[in-house]
């Protein structure tokens, strides 16, 4: 997997250089184009449970104990002294046991709940980084304090993707306080980072509609040029490749100049296969109404979930959909609610839909934050890092199964704890990765994800 | 302070009221008629035990009343008459408790006790914060590189300190770059534009007679060009976290625009950085001989109140002490290259920052107002006044235009909306009470004669002067002891203490900010000069020169770098030039591939970085070539005009430098958000280079690149009707040299494969809203367009370029592009001929724009 970084150059200048001096149709220059292709399917290191990823991203961090931390303790305390800490803050919304397995949830997912069943709980999670930014970094790059690769880039590089026409690695949604470092691909090459698609923010975004509740080609702008077409496009474009493969002779060597060549024939390819799959034309009311698209509350992230589905469904790798608003401080009985109800039902939506494609058992979703919160405050709650809850469905896990845990008030994981590098050595596991051989030669170190960490959690596995 | 954690508080009970004594008598008289009616009347809605501290008021303990809430102090000891406390229970001003008045036999109590001093034994538990980090810790820090001063490096320059890196590694540098390349980098790196074909023709002469004598003049001419400050000014801002709005609930700061042209007016002034700093951080406290200057000092404090806010926040203490934070980080990162914000909530985990110096920051922030503007409405809890400005240059413009509106017919429309208002209760009133609110601050910013007045963000000294309590973990409900005011102690001799009850402080931390005896500030600004010139820096983690921070990769340059600067006292155009004159600026930017081996990523500096141009210079780039950029200043923002909560900034049509784009937080251009632009949301500490597909789409399909390249053809046809002509000379004016055989090749190949297309929505190539009507005015300005001849040292084909450029009425505008109106023809029978040639000479531009070449600086 480790190709000689030369070797690769020289394999992806043939393939372009070839591309650019014969004039050659859009399909010729498409099939051409897949072969030895670098973000072509690839070996992985043992045999992969699952083949795509969902990541669903609470930005602002949830609170575990009012959702899938179950701590009668802590709505027993509720009141007392937190130990200097604070007034302790029972949850603000009952748990029941669901399903066959009897997984505690509250009563704030209701639809995620009749799921319990396809769950793995991971309540051990804990991260070193107290504060968004850096947290957001821990949980996606596994580095607070460098700008690294992204887990959906690892991904990407380590298993490239099954369909050339679309990117590898997609994000949909908001971002969270640490920006678009979070989907970079850092040392990685370009190819590997995530595409930006604004897709669902029908409503609210300064009146600007992109894409409606269906979701459409606008939702990635300058999708379609206006004026030339595909034809004439292709005979811009092999001028640009010439151009660029004149430069690229001159210097040698030069990523960037790869990099840009790279971007551009994706982005030939987007127009055509993006709008085919951001088009929910052809999705019935049904579907659409069990991700809650068309509810004022759900409409928004029920779209980027159907999308998200559509495009691993279409081959994309890693997709990431991001929800921001969860840093509830202040007002959290009001607020956490809300921010449940508005993916509770696009979620509950997204699993069923897997399911019943037969998608889910080798697609992983993934629901986290970067990480918990106090189990003490006075109408809000603080940031808590070292105990928190995530969880996992599909690809490969045990479902109805609750891993690890933390003290009997939520405060710190105390079993099977998981820290976000061994958070990312299980994915990675999951997807048939070795955390420790999937490394990338830079300035002369190996790196890796999980930097120096990184512990699989084997005991989740189905 | 390796293993500080939050817990480190010791609480301690006190019988006695910081210091105060009280009588056993009167302390009875609060047991028995205050204590009682407090529990009873107020508790409820003020105190902790409730949860509640309605308008930031507690009354639980003295030190709550003393404090008081938004209003101010509760109480004023001694004096009944000035307590807001006796205000509200008297129903003056106030009504509380807002039910029922008290007994009138109660309010009398209170009157007494608050005119025998208010007595009262209620004492907030005491907090106590100890900080894990010791003087000796302290000491200690200070052998770290970064905390020491920086050393003169005798007998040595740039090149030298980079030569020893490289021998003692083996490698050769690259031999030095040719005329060409060498201009578009000085050109790029200084004004932010490229060449135009005159100024290529006469660089590569001189070049040819003495390579440093031509590298000199013109970079002397450059540095004196007003695209200098456009270039290096957005540097600053990038640092700065300059936004024209509050991020989160988004409120618009539209007066923000000042302290941007104040920046760009800096760097163009050649104001020396530690001027410039003190500017920033105290300019209202520096003298000033004369209005212009000290509205000047005025809005260089703007860099202290543009940061992000929670206008949404209730809580007004929260508020402040998240403001504080703000400018705390700000500063520190900007000028110290510090982190200490980190030790907002316990000791910082790296530096020997303990708290306490936080805290000691923080009272002389907690000294200083703040103004930003904006209105009470809606979700906005927390405006404040804005600066008067003493020169009233007519305010700042708004781009609505034309609603000049006398201030009878606002006060008018007040008065109607008071009316309305009375009787009505809930959400119509609230909405009334928004319109209301809006109105008055129309109203507020207009003179007497109806013109706008001139308001400016930025710091005034506050009334008070306070030190911070320590907040345990930060929260705003857990003060401990206080701090006197000061700075951080492991810069030494810099830290001060202040406790005048006059000053708050700031100007000492101008001072020590910028003092030639602090190790970091200097040494901070040379390596962001570094990175913005070599692509690189010498220190990666630009803001944080701390123990986690990496070290130099060139100590003894960066320390060169540090000394030369302060010996030239902080003349940053004098840096910038010694910089570029050196032999490691000037290199190619060649693949060796033994060195690449032994350092791919050029750490030792044994070429030029190739790098991608920023947004900006993408953008203005493309405006040059298409001979519609705007070379004027907008005069304010078109943010202004855009009211509470901007909308879609993408503004295709804008033709101004990019600089001067409206910048909304969370809300960016789409020119600038693709071609990572760091968020405004916070100092940056360098940009990213990403390359994305999405980059890719704009390029090859985003309106405004469209009708650049269809100017950029029209300009070319204007220039010559021959396609070679046509063909050499655009790569000219898009690469800063003459095409290459290969791209000849390539470029007859496209023309002649190049089928037209009828299909499609025309391309308008309208120049912009804004300056249309003073496009002919600024084609005439200094940087407009690609003046001048065709190849260098040919002979200028056909007409002469410097007129084709200045567009009059008859310009190429008049013309239309390609896609353009000419081709209107299209719809009811094909293609004419001119139209397909148009066509495809605006794609083949287009084409030059987004490759490689042009999007990458080598």
């Amino acid at each position: 997997m480790n190709m000689n970084r030369r070797q690769a150059v020289q394999t992806i200048s043939t393939s372009l250089g070839s591309l650019a001096f014969t004039a050659m149709t859009t399909r010729e220059a498409l099939a051409y184009a897949r072969q030895e292709n670098p973000m072509a399917p690839r070996e992985t290191h043992f045999p992969a449970r699952a083949k795509r990823v969902i990541m669903l991203f609470m930005n602002g961090a949830p609170s575990h104990v009012d959702t899938f931390d179950y701590k009668p303790e802590l709505a027993e305390a509720d009141g007392k002294s937190g130990g200097g800490r604070g007034r302790l803050m029972g949850p603000i919304s009952p748990f029941r046991q669901r399903g066959n397995s009897g997984l505690w949830i509250s009563d704030l997912f209701p639809n995620v709940s009749r799921h319990a069943d396809d769950l793995c709980l991971i309540r051990s999670m804990h991260s070193d980084q107290p504060n968004h930014p850096t947290a957001e970094r821990a949980a996606h790059t596994g580095s607070a304090q460098f700008v690294r690769p992204s887990l959906g880039a690892w991904s990407v590089y380590g298993l490239g993707t099954e369909n050339a026409d679309l990117p590898g690695f997609v994000v949909m949604g908001q971002g969270g306080r640490a920006g678009r470092v979070c989907f970079g691909s850092s040392f990685l090459p370009a190819r590997y980072q995530a595409t930006q698609v604004n897709a669902g923010l029908g409503a609210g975004r300064g009146g600007r509609s992109a894409g409606g509740p269906g979701g459409s080609a606008e939702a990635i702008p300058n999708i379609s040029n206006s004026s030339l077409s595909e034809s004439a496009q292709r005979t811009q474009l092999n001028l640009l490749a010439r151009l660029n493969q004149a430069t690229l002779k001159q210097e040698r060597h030069q990523p960037q100049v790869e990099g840009i060549m790279q971007s551009y024939e994706l982005a030939f390819r987007m127009q055509s296969s993006m709008p085919t799959v951001m088009d929910l034309s052809a999705e019935t009311e049904r579907t659409k109404a069990m991700y809650g698209i068309g509810e004022a509350a759900t409409s928004d992230f029920g779209t980027q979930c159907l999308l998200a589905r559509r495009m691993v469904e279409a081959g994309v790798r890693f997709v990431e959909v991001g929800t921001s608003g969860w840093d509830h401080h202040a007002r959290l009985a009001e607020l956490l609610p809300e921010s449940c109800q508005a993916v509770d039902k696009p979620i509950a939506g997204l699993l069923a839909d897997l399911k019943q494609r037969d998608l889910l058992k080798d697609t992983l979703v993934i629901f986290a934050g970067e990480f918990g919160r106090t189990p003490h405050g006075s109408g809000g709650r603080g940031h808590n890092n070292r105990g928190y809850t995530t969880w996992m469905a599909g690809g490969g896990v045990k479902g109805g199964f609750s891993y690890g845990a933390t003290d009997e008030l939520g405060y710190e994981a105390s079993e099977n704890r998981m820290h976000t590098h061994d958070w990312h050595a299980t994915i990675l596991h999951l997807m048939g990765l070795d955390h420790e051989k999937l490394t990338y030669r830079y300035s002369g170190r190996d790196f890796r994800l999980t930097n120096v960490g990184g512990k699989v959690a084997h005991d989740i596995f189905a | 302070m390796k293993q500080a954690t939050l817990f480190l508080l010791l609480i301690t009970l006190t019988v006695t009221a910081r210091g105060q004594e009280y009588s056993a008598e009167q302390l009875k008289y609060f047991e028995t008629h205050i204590r009682p009616a407090l529990v009873k009347y107020c508790y409820d809605c003020h105190s902790v035990d409730a949860g509640d501290s309605r308008a930031g008021l507690l009354v639980d303990t003295r030190e709550g009343l003393m404090q008081g809430g938004d209003s101010g102090p509760a109480i004023v000891p001694g004096n009944h008459a000035d307590s807001l406390l006796w205000e509200a229970i008297t129903w003056e001003g106030y009504e509380m408790p807002p039910s029922q008045q008290m007994p009138a036999s109660v309010i009398d109590k209170f009157k007494t006790w608050i005119d025998m001093g208010a007595p009262d034994p209620r004492v907030r538990e005491t907090l106590e914060f100890k900080t894990k980090i010791t003087k000796d810790d302290i000491e200690q820090g200070r052998s770290h590189w970064a905390f020491q001063p920086p050393q003169p490096q005798a007998g040595q320059d740039i090149d030298s300190l980079v030569a020893a890196g490289l021998a003692e590694s083996g490698l050769q540098p690259t031999r030095a770059a040719d005329a060409f390349t060498l201009l578009r980098r000085l050109n790029f790196d200084i004004v932010g534009l490229p060449p135009t074909p005159s100024e290529i023709e006469v660089f590569a002469d001189a070049f040819k007679v003495n390579p440093d004598a031509a590298v000199s003049s013109k970079v002397d001419e450059l540095l004196a060009r007003p695209q200098f400050g456009e270039r290096w000014g957005r540097h600053w801002l990038d640092v700065a976290r300059y936004a024209e709005s509050s991020g989160s609930r988004n409120v618009s700061y539209p007066h923000a625009w000042r302290y941007r042209d104040y920046v760009i007016d800096a760097f163009n002034n050649d104001t020396h950085y530690d001027q410039f700093i003190k500017e920033q951080i105290a300019g209202d406290l520096l003298p000033a001989k004369t209005d212009e200057q000290w509205q000047n000092n005025l809005i260089a404090t703007g860099f202290l109140a543009i940061g992000m806010k929670h206008h949404d926040e209730k809580n007004p203490r929260k508020f402040m002490s998240d403001m504080v934070d703000e400018q705390i980080d700000t500063t520190t990162q900007a000028v110290l290259g510090l982190t200490v914000a980190c030790a907002r909530c316990h000791d910082h985990k790296y530096d020997p920052i303990p708290t306490d110096d936080y805290y000691r920051l923080a009272g002389i922030f907690y000294s200083t107002k703040t103004y930003y503007g904006t209105t009470r409405i809606g979700q906005n809890h927390r405006p404040s006044d804005l600066l008067l400005l003493p020169v009233q240059d007519g305010g700042t413009p708004a781009a609505r235009g034309g609603r000049t509106q006398s201030m009878a017919s606002i006060q008018q429309r007040i008065d109607e909306l008071d009316r309305q208002m009375r009787g009505v209760a809930g959400k119509d009133r609230r909405n009334l009470r928004n319109s209301r609110n809006r109105l008055v601050s129309q109203l507020q910013s207009l003179n007497p004669d109806g013109t706008a007045k001139a308001f400016g963000m930025g710091v005034q000294e506050n009334g008070e002067m306070i030190n911070a309590s320590i907040l345990l973990g930060g929260e705003v409900d857990k003060p401990a002891q206080e701090v006197q005011r000061g700075f951080v102690q492991v810069l030494g001799d810099l830290d001060f203490a202040v406790s005048s009850r006059r000053e708050s402080g700031r100007l000492e931390l101008a001072e020590a900010l910028t003092s030639k005896d602090n190790p970091l500030t200097a040494r901070v600004m040379m390596n962001r000069v570094w990175m913005h010139l070599l692509g690189s820096p010498l220190v990666e983690t630009t803001s944080n020169f701390g123990l986690s921070g990496t070290a130099p990769t060139h100590p003894e340059l960066l320390d060169h770098l540090a000394v030369r600067f302060m010996a030239k006292d902080w003349d940053v155009k004098a840096m910038i030039r010694e910089i570029v004159m050196s032999k490691t600026y000037r290199r190619s930017s060649q693949y060796v591939v033994t060195n690449y081996e032994e350092d791919p990523d050029n750490k030792l500096l044994w070429r030029a970085n190739p790098r991608q141009v920023d947004a900006e210079v993408l953008r203005d780039a493309m405006l040059a070539l298409s001979g519609q950029l705007s070379a004027e200043r907008p005069g304010g923002s078109v943010l202004a005009g855009m009211g509470g909560r901007p909308g879609s900034v993408n503004l295709p049509d804008n033709t101004y430098r990019s600089i001067y784009l409206p910048v909304v937080r969370d809300n960016l251009p789409e020119s600038l958000d693709l071609f990572d632009f760091p968020d405004p949301n916070m100092s940056s500490t360098g940009r990213n280079e990403s390359i994305v597909p999405t980059q890719a789409l704009y390029l090859m399909n985003g309106e405004f690149v469209q009708a650049q390249a269809s100017a950029m053809a029209a300009a070319l046809q204007q220039q010559s009707s021959s396609r070679e002509e046509q063909v050499r000379t655009a790569f000219l004016w898009a690469y800063s040299r003459p095409a290459t055989s290969e791209e000849l090749q390539a470029s007859v190949a496209f023309f002649r494969e190049f089928v037209p297309t009828a299909q499609g929505t025309p391309i308008s190539i309208e120049p912009a809203a804004g300056p249309r009507g003073r496009a002919g005015r600024a084609g005439q300005a200094a940087g407009r367009g690609m003046a001048g001849g065709g190849r260098p040292g040919g002979r200028d084909p056909g007409m002469n370029r410097e007129q084709g450029m200045n567009r009059g009425g008859a310009g190429p505008r008049g013309r239309r592009g390609p896609g353009g109106r000419t081709a209107a023809g299209r719809g009811r029978g094909g293609v004419s001929a001119a139209a397909t040639s148009d066509q495809a000479l605006a794609v083949f531009c287009q084409t030059l724009m987004a490759s490689a070449r042009f999007r990458i600086l080598n």
